[in-house]
């Protein structure tokens, strides 16, 4: 909260020093003071450009490493045909299964209840998720019998999808959620009912 | 020397004020245009650092002009702090 209050004070001394130097009319044979200098050594001016170069340089890889670690593996949903409501995946959980991956995606295959627990860890980071109704349980993810569903657009049954923790008897489990349907179901159980879990904590949302 | 980091460490400290304001209104979705004149004021101070170096008058005068273009932000937003609290 002191960030504000320090940009103000900063912002008033500079606007009174600058108008000083714009505006004063120094004498010939004045001698420049530290105060009011008249420019800076050769050596300050080449310590200032290396100084500059060396911060934008670790700048510029510093952004560059972040951007790497933030993308994290795309995944493929697989819902149930015909299934409308909430989907729920569970992370963390001891004794489930473990996510798949097929083609550079993990696989997370929601079961008609339209939860899932699995054991694999939640990842963090950007990547494009992709939806797709599945008509046979028993069809693997890369069957043809699968149809796409968008996420965007005026066709989109893909909403409100929200990632967070929730604390449980079972201490805090890690979950993601979105909802399967058309635009008024999903304002309208928006407005009827609540999430399955009240106390969530969102980390992180993707479209 | 001293213009130089008065000049750069206010237009850091304003840029990154306003930057962070501007983050914020990604999630609300309004952007104030103040807040955009307010972050070129920042970056022209930046230049300014670096003129100062070289020919201090012309720098004190950009950073007059930067000043001013973030007093745009600054001011109507310190009225209204004041406004709030009376």
């Amino acid at each position: 909260m002191i960030l504000p209050y320090l940009a103000i004070a900063l912002l008033i001394l500079v606007t009174a020093y600058s108008a000083v130097v714009s505006f004063r009319r120094a004498p010939e044979a004045a001698a420049t003071s530290w105060i009011l200098p008249d420019g800076a050594r050769r050596s300050a001016r080449i310590f200032v450009g290396i100084a500059t170069v060396v911060i934008v340089i670790g700048m510029v890889a510093w952004l560059s490493i972040s951007a790497r670690n933030a993308s994290r593996r795309s995944l493929r949903f697989l819902i149930p045909e015909g299934y409308s409501g909430w989907v729920r995946v569970e992370f963390e959980i001891s004794g489930a299964p473990a996510l798949t991956s097929e083609g550079g995606q993990t696989v997370v295959k929601i079961p008609p209840t339209g939860r899932l627990m699995t054991s694999s860890p939640e990842q963090y980071g950007w990547a494009r998720d992709s939806y797709y109704f599945y008509s046979s349980p028993g069809l693997s993810s890369s069957s043809a019998g699968l149809r796409l569903i968008l996420d965007s657009g005026p066709e989109r049954l893909i909403w409100g999808k929200i990632n967070g923790e929730a604390a449980g008897s079972q201490g805090i489990r890690k979950y993601e959620e979105f909802f399967v349907g058309t635009e008024q179901l999903y304002k309208d159980q928006a407005n009827s009912v609540k999430a399955p879990d009240t106390d969530k904590h969102p980390a992180r949302t993707t479209p | 020397m001293l213009p130089f980091f008065l000049y750069l460490i206010t237009g850091v400290v304003t840029g990154f004020h306003v930057y962070a304001l501007l983050s914020f209104s990604v999630y609300t979705g309004a952007i104030n245009p103040l807040e955009l004149v307010s972050l070129l004021g920042s970056f022209c101070l930046l230049i300014a650092a670096y003129l100062s170096l070289f020919r201090p008058p012309a720098a004190g005068r950009l950073a007059l002009i930067a000043c001013l273009l973030m007093w745009c932000f600054y001011g109507p937003a310190i009225a209204n702090l004041v406004r709030a609290r009376l």
